[in-house]
């Protein structure tokens, strides 16, 4: 197999990346809320959640892209795939990333809360200065993990014509009848990439501010 | 006669049907130190956390200087809860110290002491900092600023607490067993601390195990048992023979730590 | 828009059918997996370092790489080698052995987290290794590994729809045909993702039912 084409499946990998770190960080965004919404106190809130998370978790991903494929032209969206493909990463993620976060927020101690409350926080100061950054840092492997997970799921997008490295990687070994030594290359370069999320992630737990060293 | 620092009024607090606090009327004096002593479970970590309003009285009335904190009695004589804004208006004359230091881990000494500073206060980033440090300095860790609470030593977690809550000029500072979950050869470098800022005339209020350093440094004893508050007075009054019973037992069982002096 | 109900008594059949093949290449690749995963992990943990580095190295490649780049792999690539298989065997070939990377590293998990304490006893007493690892090992671990290799369970239930990237005639293929077919993708997508939510709903409720009846039998840690 040549330069060249490997050299294409690597320049494909551009859009694997951008698409999931969009979707990861879209997701946690969403994932935000959700979290919250599950650890209110009012129903009107947590069960709309409730039902996302069972909803977003209980599909098949390459489901829930085709459904969302197919339903955003249906309401009268005309975007662009890539728009539909991370929309779906995205939702479905942020699903995840949601339940991880409820974990997390539930084990900031309270004696941390009652800190943040006698020297007079608001509520959303306690939010955003306390509970997120902590709830941040005991969740950071699972949200290391999650990348990992949405890198892996993203060549799923390639089935709404994306041409990241999975639909690269079928283009190429249709039109050069070489399959083991393209799909190798594209597994080859998955590795490398979730590799190195893992690695990174494991040095950036450690370069948290405020673990033990 | 001046107005107390804190009074407590009829103040009773129970968890479901379990009564904590029982009709505690107790006047906490300005720029003494009031310790609170008793056995665990007497409810006395309780009345403190009262008295911060992280524990919301079922009855009864605290007022702060004057102003109420929390409930207030309305025109028809009910008891009103008063607004968020209201309760952190009075809390802000309060400090609080706590058993565990609760020093949030993502921040360094400095940070947590300039935090409140910055986002609750807006006080400018470099102010904040100087004011921190100012701080730091009283307590003797100005060197230990760019440290997080991992890598300080309990004693010295402490101490950068009591630092965070000076920072906002609190009027009262309240100390939840300040000393418990320090190693024996730690607590005397935070009771340091606490003795200076006795003396400098804070209005202080300790719970501790401490009987040596509450009948030493304290103005105020009260003693605490099974929710009720049994004496409180000067500690020559308080530990004078002949004790009151209860006292004299709680005492015996404590004879260990630091209450011998006494004996 | 709804789904004329009439068009799905019509397709009942092949949805059925299409359920069918679904379920049974999930449990079929579930029993697989689990068997396989624990004979890696057994042999990780007793080969010596020569069997647990190589093993290691396979359960981290396919760990760290799409199921569908490994499907493809098997399914394209493995004529050019010899092996042509009908997308059924690939399919469920190819399911089995990415559960078993994720089974082996459950059951490495477990092997770690019983009591080293309780394996001594045993030896004490004279159990041979295998002894060992059915009598004492095995029951102990069933409880620690219960909870992930549930969630892992729900997880290659979802994974078996990539599949129908290869034309394996499961529910995803068979529901999406019959949406072509009838000219109402969008419906037929829809009830696709129901039929999957109620069966992930079920099988996660089971395995949350299993946990709750075994959790009754513990073992107390020193």
């Amino acid at each position: 197999m040549s330069f060249k084409l490997f050299n294409l499946l690597v320049q494909a990998s551009v859009w694997t990346i951008g698409i999931s770190a969009i979707s990861i960080g879209l997701g946690f965004l969403i994932a935000l809320g959700l979290s919250a919404a599950l650890l209110s106190g009012k129903a009107f809130y947590r069960r709309p959640a409730q039902f996302f998370i069972s909803f977003f978790r209980g599909v098949p991903l390459l489901v829930q892209l085709l459904l969302i494929y197919n339903l955003l032209p249906f309401i009268g969206l005309n975007v662009p795939s890539i728009v539909a493909a991370i929309i779906g990463m995205s939702l479905c993620t942020a699903a995840y990333q949601a339940e991880n976060l409820r974990g997390g927020f539930k084990s900031v101690p309270r004696g941390l809360i009652e800190a943040a409350d006698m020297v007079g926080f608001t509520p959303s100061q306690l939010f955003l200065r306390i509970k997120v950054p902590i709830a941040l840092r005991l969740t950071f492997p699972a949200l290391v993990n999650e990348a990992i997970m949405i890198l892996k799921s993203s060549s799923l997008v390639s089935v709404v014509g994306i041409v990241e490295i999975t639909r690269m990687a079928q283009d190429l070994a249709s039109s050069t009848y070489m399959p083991i030594e393209i799909f190798s290359s594209a597994a080859l370069i998955y590795l490398v990439i979730c590799w190195s999320v893992a690695l990174a992630g494991r040095y950036g737990e450690r370069a948290l501010p405020g673990v033990a060293k | 006669m001046t107005l107390p620092a804190i009074s407590v009024r009829n103040l009773v607090k129970r968890f479901g049907q379990t009564p904590v606090l029982q009709d505690i009327d107790l006047d906490i004096p300005e720029g003494k130190v009031s310790c609170l002593i008793g056995p665990s479970g007497s409810g006395k970590s309780t009345l403190l956390r009262c008295l911060a309003f992280l524990e919301e009285a079922t009855e009864g009335m605290i007022t702060v200087n004057g102003e109420a904190l929390g409930f207030f009695e309305n025109a028809r004589g009910e008891r009103e809860r008063l607004p968020s804004t209201q309760i952190r208006a009075v809390r802000a004359q309060i400090g609080m110290v706590f058993q565990q230091f609760n020093l949030w881990p993502h921040m360094t000494a400095l940070g947590n002491v300039s935090e409140a500073l910055k986002t609750v206060h807006k006080v400018p980033r470099k102010e904040a900092e100087e004011r921190a440090m100012a701080q730091l300095k009283k307590v003797g860790l100005e060197n230990r600023a760019g440290h997080y609470p991992a890598q300080l030593s309990g004693g010295q977690q402490q101490r950068v607490a009591i630092a965070r809550a000076l920072a906002l000029s609190p009027k009262i500072m309240l100390f939840d067993e300040p000393t418990s979950a320090l190693d024996p050869e730690l607590t005397g470098e935070v009771l340091t601390v606490m003795r200076d800022l006795a003396a400098d005339g804070m209005t202080m209020v300790v719970v501790s195990h401490e009987i040596g350093f509450a009948a030493t440094i304290g103005h105020q004893i009260s003693f605490l048992d099974q929710g009720r508050l049994v004496l409180t007075g000067a500690p020559a009054d308080v530990f004078a023979k002949p004790r009151h019973p209860r006292l004299e037992q709680f005492l015996d069982t404590y004879l260990d730590r630091g209450a011998s002096m006494l004996a | 828009m709804m789904f004329d109900p009439g068009v799905i008594l019509k397709h009942l059949p092949e949805i059925i059918s299409g359920t069918g093949v679904t379920l049974a290449l999930w449990i079929a690749g579930m029993v697989l997996g689990m068997f396989i995963g624990f004979v890696v992990a057994t042999l990780r943990r007793y080969g010596g370092v020569m069997v647990d580095i190589p093993l290691g190295l396979v359960v981290e490649v396919l760990r760290g790489t799409p199921f569908l780049i490994q499907i493809f792999l098997v399914y394209y690539g493995g004529p050019f080698v010899g092996i042509s298989l009908d997308p059924i065997p690939c399919g469920l070939l190819g399911l089995s052995i990415y559960a078993a990377a994720y089974y082996s590293e459950i059951f490495r998990a477990g092997y770690g987290a019983v009591p080293h304490g309780h394996v001594e006893a045993a030896e004490c007493l004279g159990f041979s290794r295998l002894q060992v690892i059915r009598r004492i090992l095995l029951p102990e671990m069933a409880l620690i590994v219960l909870p992930p290799s549930v969630n892992l369970s729900v997880i290659l239930l979802k994974e078996s729809a990539v599949l129908s990237i290869i034309t394996v005639p499961e529910l995803t293929t068979t529901v999406s045909a019959i949406g072509s077919q009838e000219y109402a993708f969008l419906e037929a997508i829809f009830l696709l993702a129901v039929i999957y939510w109620v069966i992930v709903e079920a099988a996660a409720r089971l395995g949350r039912f299993a946990e709750s009846r075994f959790s009754t039998y513990r073992f107390s840690t020193p």
